[in-house]
C-alpha cells in the first residue's frame, strides 16, 4: 500500500498532471453520469424529472452527503472511518432525547454536532498520538456505539417530538430570480451545497487543507516540510465529528419519529459516495464536491430503479457494477492524463 | 504511520527478531485471553465446561474460515470486504443449483462443489479488478460487496429453499469422535494456513509484499499472481463457510453472511496482524477469534445482554490494540 | 495498459451477460413480494349492517391434531417461580418494546414469573441462534421467540425442547415441530383482509395502491401480501395493484421509498400500505410532507380530492398519533395491529400455562389473565384475536 501510495504521489506532483486531472476530473465525469442518468430515465418517464421527484432526489441522501465531507478527509488523510453509521444513530438519539425533555430547540441541534466533534477528538487522539490503524478504533467504537445505544434507550423509540424541532423539513422561502420562480428548497439540500463548497475551498486554499492532501500523499515528505501529522489528523477526525453531528441532526428531524436503531449499511454508502466520489483511499486526492455528486447520484439511481421498473431484488447488484465502472472510469482517465503528461 | 511502518520493517532486519517480535505480540496476547477466562469463569459456573467450549466452537466456524484468508490479505495490506457477501451468494448458488423444485435439480454434491467454485471465481474477479486493473483492495471489495449481494438477492429471489437430505445436516449439526464436525475442518484449516505463511516462501512473500511491495516485485516475487491466488482463496472460503452454515441452519437465504467481514477483520486485527500489513500471523488471528467467541458466550452465561456484550467487546478491541502497541514500543525501546 | 483495458472489457462483458441472462427470469415474475405458501382468503365483508362474526367464520374448519414438540425430561415446576428470557427478532424497535412491556406486565401479575429480553441488535438469524444457544447453557426454565427465520431456528429450539426447557414462540413462528406452542396475533388472512377492506373504505373498490415492505425475505410481510392479494382477487378484482419497494427497517428509506412512489404515479395512486411498523409512519409523513393527505386535499378549494393518497398500514398507536388525531389528524385513517402489548402478555401466560400443566397437547382454549380465555387454532397456535383496527375514536387510549 505504502509503495503504491509513493509511486503514484510522484506522478501526481507533475504540475502539468495535477492541472490536467482537474480538468477531467471525476466531478465532472460523475456530473455528466448523472446527468445522463437523468435524461435517460426522464424520456423514459417525465415524472421522474418533476421539480418535486428532482428535490427529493436531492434531499434523499443529503444527510449521506454530509457526512460524506469528513469522510472524504478521513480517507484522503489515509484513515477511515467505520463508526459512522451508529455515532449518526447515537447522535440523532441525543438529540431527540434532549427535544422531548424541554430543553430549548437550539440546544437539540447543537449539542450533538459539538458530541460529535468531541467523539471525533477521541477518535483523532487516538489515532494520531496512540498510534492505534484508525480502522481499528472506529471498529471498536462501531459496536461500543451500537450496544450502547440500545442499552440506553432500551430500544424505544422516540416520538412525541415538539412541533418546531424538525430542521430538515424547513423550506426555503420561495423566490423570484430574474423572473424564474425558484421552488421552496428543504434544508438539508441548502446543508449539503453550502458546506461541501465551503469544505472545497478550504481544502483548497487553506493551510490546513492543503496540508490534509499532503499528510495523506506522502505523510513523511509531509513531516520534513514542517507539517505536524498528529495535529492534522487531529483536525480531520474532529471536523469528520461535526459533519457526522450535522448529518445526524439532519437524519433525526426529517421525521416524526426517532429510531433507536442505527440504519443497517450507512456506513457504507458514506464511505461509498467519498470513494466514487474520486477520494482515492490511497491517500492524498479527492474532493468534496465529488462526494456529494456521488451521494446525489445513488439517491438519483435509488429512484431511478423504482422509475424503470427494474426488480428491486437486482438493485444492489445494480450499484455495485455503478461502483465498479466508475473507480474504471476514472482510473482510465488518469492513466491516459498520466500518459499524455509524459508525452 | 509510516513510522510505525519504519519501525516494524526495522524489525524485519533479521528473522530471529521477527520471530521474537511475533511471539511477544501472541503471548501478551494469551495472556489477555487467559484473564478473560479467569473472570467469564468467576460470573458463571456453565462457562468452563468442555460441552460449552466445543459448542462455541460451532458458532466460531465461520468466521473463523474467512479469517484466516483475512489475514493473508492483510499481510499484504490488502482488504476483503466482500466475504460476507461472497458467502450469501454461494448459499444461494447451492440452494439454487440444488432446489428440487427449482430449474436445474442438480445432486446435492455437485451444487456444493458448484458453489465453491462460485466462491472462487467471486475472489477471482475481486483479485483480478486489484491486480490487472489497479483499483484498491477496499474500493473493488466495497464494490464486489454490494455486486454478490445484489446477485444473490436477484438469483434467490428471495425464497429460501429448504428441506435437505438429513445426511447433509451432519457438518454443521453433528458431531466427529465427540467434537463438533466442523470445527475438525476449522483445525485443519488453521494447520494448513499457519504451515503455508510460515514455513514457505509463498507464505514469507506475503509479508515482503505487505511490508514493501516495490521492492517485493524487484526482488523477484510474482506479487500479482500470489495476490490473485489469496483472494481467490479468500473466495474459496467463504464458499466453505457458506456450505458449513447451511448445513447448521439448514436453509438458504440471500441476507446470510451479513456484517461478517467485519467480525473476521476484528478478529485479525484483534489477533496482532497489523492493518498496514508486513506484519501478523495465524496463530495471532485463531487467539483473536477464540477471545472474541469467549467474550460473546462468556458475557452472556454471566447476565450482560447483547448490547453490553459488544460494547465490551468493542472496548476490548481498542485495549487490546492500545497495550499490545504501547508493550511493542516498549520492548522495541529497550533493544 | 492495453491489457488493462481489455481485462477492463471482459470484466464488463461478464457482468452485462450475467445480468442479461438472469434479468428475463425476474421479469417473468411480479416482484410483489408475495411468498409462494398457499392463500386462503376469508370471505368478503357482507352487505352493510350484517358483518358475520367472526366465531362462526372459523368454526366450519375442521380443529387439526397439535403439531408441537415437546421438551424432553422437564423439571416439574408447576406453581414454583421460572426464569424465562425472551428472544424478539431484534431489539430497537418501537414493536418489541411494546411485547417486553406485556411480558413485564404479566410476570408481575403472576408474581412467580422472571422474564429478560435479549435479542440480537440486527435482525440477524445468526445472532439469534447464538443467543438462544447461550442461554441453553445457561439454564433457564423457558424461552419466548420471534423467529428470524422459521428453519433457521428450528435446530436450536429443538436442542432448548432437548435440555428440557420450554419454548413458546410469538408474532413469528419457527417450525411446529421446533417449540410447543405459538400465540399468533392474528392469523394471515385476517391481517390480510383487514388491510384490504380499510384501504378499500378510503379509496374505493377500483383504486390503486403501492406497498411499502421491509425485505422481500422477511416471512411473515410475505405472508400478508400473498394474503392481501388472495382476498384483493377474490373480493375486490377492479383494485390495481401497482407494486411493491423494500426499504428494510429504515425509516428514512422507507420515507423515501414512499415519496419515490408518490412522485412516480402521481395522481393515479390513491393508496399506501405499510407492512411494517417502520414503514407506516414513514409513509405517512411522506405523504403528509408531498401535501397530500386527504384532509389538505379537502380543504385546498381548488385540490381535487382525487389527488389524495390514503396510508393503511401495521403500526403501532404512538408512532400513528400525529396522524391520526395530532398535528396532521385525519391523514391516516385506520391503523391495523393486534395489541403488541397483550401479545407479549399472553405469550408469558401461554408459558406459564405450559409449565404448570394447564395447556396440554389437544386443549382447545387457555386462560390468559385479563385476556380472558384465547382458544387454539391449527394445531398448537394459541390465537390472541381478530386484528384491532385503530382509529381516531380509540387510538389515544393506547400508549406503547
Amino acid at each position: 500500500m505504502t509503495a503504491t501510495a509513493a509511486r503514484s504521489h510522484i506522478h501526481r506532483d507533475n504540475l502539468l498532471t495535477r492541472s490536467l486531472s482537474f480538468l477531467s476530473s471525476q466531478e465532472v465525469i460523475l456530473f455528466f453520469v448523472l446527468v445522463g442518468l437523468i435524461v435517460l430515465v426522464g424520456t423514459s418517464n417525465p415524472r421522474y424529472v418533476a421539480e418535486r421527484n428532482f428535490i427529493n432526489i436531492l434531499n434523499g441522501n443529503a444527510y449521506i452527503a454530509v457526512a460524506a465531507i469528513g469522510m472524504s478527509m478521513v480517507i484522503i488523510s489515509r484513515n477511515i472511518d467505520i463508526s459512522v453509521g451508529s455515532l449518526i444513530g447515537v447522535l440523532g438519539t441525543l438529540s431527540g432525547s434532549l427535544a422531548i425533555n424541554g430543553y430549548p430547540i437550539w440546544m437539540s441541534w447543537v449539542v450533538p454536532v459539538l458530541a460529535g466533534a468531541l467523539v471525533g477528538a477521541v477518535i483523532g487522539f487516538l489515532v494520531a498520538y496512540l498510534r492505534i490503524p484508525s480502522i481499528v478504533v472506529t471498529l471498536g467504537l462501531l459496536s461500543i456505539l451500537k450496544g450502547g445505544l440500545i442499552t440506553i434507550t432500551g430500544g424505544a423509540w422516540i416520538t412525541d417530538l415538539p412541533k418546531d424541532y424538525f430542521l430538515a423539513q424547513i423550506k426555503t422561502p420561495p423566490v423570484s430570480l430574474l423572473g424564474l420562480n425558484l421552488p421552496e428548497i428543504p434544508s438539508p439540500i441548502v446543508f449539503m451545497i453550502v458546506l461541501t463548497i465551503l469544505a472545497a475551498l478550504w481544502m483548497r486554499y487553506s493551510m490546513t487543507g492543503r496540508a490534509i492532501y499532503a499528510v495523506g500523499g506522502n505523510a513523511e515528505a509531509a513531516r520534513l516540510s514542517g507539517i505536524s501529522e498528529k495535529r492534522i489528523i487531529m483536525t480531520v477526525f474532529i471536523i469528520n465529528g461535526l459533519t457526522v453531528g450535522i448529518a445526524a441532526v439532519l437524519w433525526a428531524t426529517q421525521l416524526s419519529i426517532i429510531q433507536s436503531t442505527v440504519p443497517a449499511g450507512l456506513e457504507l454508502q458514506v464511505i461509498t459516495s467519498a470513494v466514487v466520489g474520486g477520494v482515492s483511499i490511497l491517500g492524498g486526492i479527492g474532493t468534496t464536491v465529488g462526494a456529494m455528486l456521488a451521494a446525489i447520484l445513488l439517491s438519483a439511481i435509488n429512484s431511478a430503479l423504482v422509475f424503470i421498473d427494474v426488480s428491486p431484488y437486482w438493485f444492489r447488484a445494480v450499484v455495485g457494477v455503478l461502483i465498479l465502472f466508475t473507480v474504471l472510469v476514472d482510473l482510465l482517465r488518469r492513466q491516459r492524463s498520466r500518459a499524455s503528461a509524459r508525452g | 504511520m509510516t513510522s510505525s511502518t519504519l519501525q516494524q520493517s526495522d524489525e524485519m532486519k533479521s528473522g530471529v527478531r521477527l520471530r521474537a517480535f511475533l511471539l511477544r505480540q501472541e503471548v501478551v496476547l494469551f495472556l489477555m485471553m487467559m484473564i478473560a477466562i479467569f473472570i467469564l469463569t468467576l460470573g458463571s459456573d456453565k462457562f468452563l465446561t468442555l460441552d460449552n467450549l466445543l459448542n462455541q466452537g460451532r458458532f466460531l466456524t465461520e468466521i473463523a474460515l474467512v479469517a484466516l484468508p483475512m489475514t493473508f490479505i492483510i499481510i499484504t495490506g490488502g482488504i476483503d470486504l466482500s466475504v460476507g457477501s461472497i458467502m450469501g451468494l454461494c448459499a444461494i448458488v447451492l440452494g439454487y443449483m440444488w432446489n428440487p423444485t427449482g430449474p436445474f435439480q442438480w445432486p446435492l454434491e455437485l451444487a456444493v462443489a458448484f458453489s465453491l467454485l462460485v466462491g472462487v471465481l467471486c475472489g477471482l474477479v475481486n483479485g483480478l479488478i486489484i491486480v490487472r486493473i489497479g483499483v484498491p483492495p477496499l474500493i473493488t471489495t466495497l464494490a464486489t460487496l454490494a455486486l454478490y449481494r445484489g446477485l444473490a438477492e436477484g438469483i434467490s429471489q428471495a425464497r429460501s429453499v429448504r428441506n435437505y437430505p438429513e445426511y447433509f445436516y451432519e457438518l454443521g449439526q453433528g458431531t466427529l469422535l465427540g467434537v463438533p464436525t466442523q470445527l475438525w475442518m476449522v483445525l485443519v484449516f488453521v494447520i494448513i494456513t499457519a504451515i503455508i505463511l510460515s514455513r514457505t516462501i509463498f507464505g514469507r512473500s506475503l509479508y515482503a509484499i505487505g511490508n514493501n511491495e516495490l521492492g517485493a516485485r524487484f526482488s523477484g516475487i510474482p506479487v500479482g499472481l500470489y495476490t490473485i491466488m489469496i483472494y481467490a482463496f479468500s473466495g474459496l472460503m467463504s464458499g466453505i463457510a457458506a456450505w458449513v452454515f447451511v448445513s447448521r441452519v439448514t436453509t438458504t437465504r440471500s441476507d446470510m453472511g451479513t456484517g461478517l467481514e467485519l467480525d473476521a477483520i476484528a478478529a485479525v486485527v484483534l489477533g496482532g496482524t497489523s492493518i498496514f500489513g508486513g506484519s501478523g500471523s495465524i496463530v495471532g488471528t485463531v487467539i483473536g477469534l477464540v477471545l472474541i467467541q469467549l467474550l460473546k458466550n462468556g458475557l452472556a452465561l454471566s447476565g450482560v445482554t447483547t448490547d453490553g456484550t459488544i460494547v465490551v467487546i468493542g472496548t476490548v478491541l481498542i485495549l487490546a490494540i492500545l497495550i499490545n502497541n504501547y508493550i511493542q514500543r516498549r520492548a522495541s525501546a529497550v533493544e | 495498459m492495453n491489457r488493462k483495458l481489455l481485462v477492463a472489457l471482459l470484466l464488463g462483458v461478464v457482468m452485462v451477460l450475467s445480468f442479461s441472462l438472469a434479468l428475463p427470469v425476474a421479469a417473468q415474475d411480479r416482484w410483489d413480494g408475495a411468498d409462494d405458501l398457499p392463500v386462503n382468503p376469508l370471505d368478503c365483508p357482507m352487505a352493510e349492517g350484517e358483518a358475520m362474526p367472526e366465531a362462526t367464520e372459523e368454526a366450519p374448519m375442521d380443529m387439526p391434531a397439535y403439531d408441537g414438540g415437546q421438551p424432553t425430561n422437564a423439571p416439574d415446576l408447576a406453581g414454583q417461580p421460572i426464569v424465562l428470557v425472551d428472544v424478539p427478532k431484534l431489539v430497537g424497535i418501537g414493536y418489541f418494546a411494546a411485547t417486553t412491556l406485556g411480558q413485564a406486565q404479566a410476570a408481575e401479575e403472576l408474581g412467580n414469573v422472571t422474564v429478560t429480553t435479549d435479542a440480537p441488535t440486527e435482525a440477524n438469524i445468526d445472532d439469534q441462534i447464538a443467543v438462544i444457544d447461550n442461554y441453553i447453557t445457561q439454564g433457564v426454565n423457558g424461552i419466548l421467540f420471534a423467529a428470524n427465520d422459521p428453519v433457521a431456528i428450528a435446530p436450536v429450539l429443538t436442542r432448548a425442547l432437548e435440555s428440557g426447557i420450554h419454548v413458546v414462540g410469538y408474532d413469528a413462528n419457527s417450525e411446529p415441530g421446533a417449540r410447543e406452542w405459538f400465540v399468533n396475533q392474528a392469523e394471515f388472512n385476517g391481517i390480510g383482509k383487514a388491510m384490504v377492506d380499510s384501504m378499500v373504505a378510503e379509496i374505493g373498490a377500483d383504486g390503486s395502491f403501492a406497498i411499502v415492505t421491509s425485505t422481500f425475505t422477511t416471512p411473515n410481510q410475505a405472508r400478508w401480501i400473498a394474503e392481501m392479494q388472495a382476498y384483493q382477487e377474490k373480493c375486490y378484482p377492479e383494485l390495481t395493484w401497482l407494486e411493491t419497494v423494500e426499504a428494510q427497517e429504515d425509516n428514512v428509506l422507507s420515507f423515501n421509498q414512499a415519496t419515490t412512489l408518490i412522485n412516480k404515479y402521481g395522481e393515479e395512486l390513491d393508496g399506501i400500505f405499510g407492512m411494517t411498523s417502520v414503514a407506516t409512519p414513514a409513509a405517512a409523513e411522506a405523504v403528509v410532507q408531498a401535501g397530500l393527505c386527504a384532509v389538505d386535499a379537502a380543504n385546498a378549494a381548488a385540490g381535487s380530492p382525487e389527488a389524495a393518497v390514503a396510508v393503511v398500514g401495521l403500526a403501532t398507536p404512538n408512532a400513528m398519533k400525529p396522524y391520526v388525531t395530532g398535528d396532521n389528524a385525519g391523514c391516516v385513517k385506520s391503523v391495523v395491529l393486534w395489541n403488541p402489548v397483550d401479545l407479549g402478555y399472553a405469550a408469558v401466560y401461554v408459558m406459564r400455562a405450559v409449565v404448570d400443566g394447564t395447556l396440554k397437547p389437544g386443549d382447545a382454549t387457555v386462560e390468559a389473565g385479563r385476556l380472558g380465555t384465547l382458544s387454539v387454532v391449527n394445531g398448537s397456535e394459541v390465537l390472541l384475536g381478530p386484528p384491532f383496527i385503530y382509529t381516531k375514536d380509540n387510538i389515544d387510549g393506547f400508549d406503547f
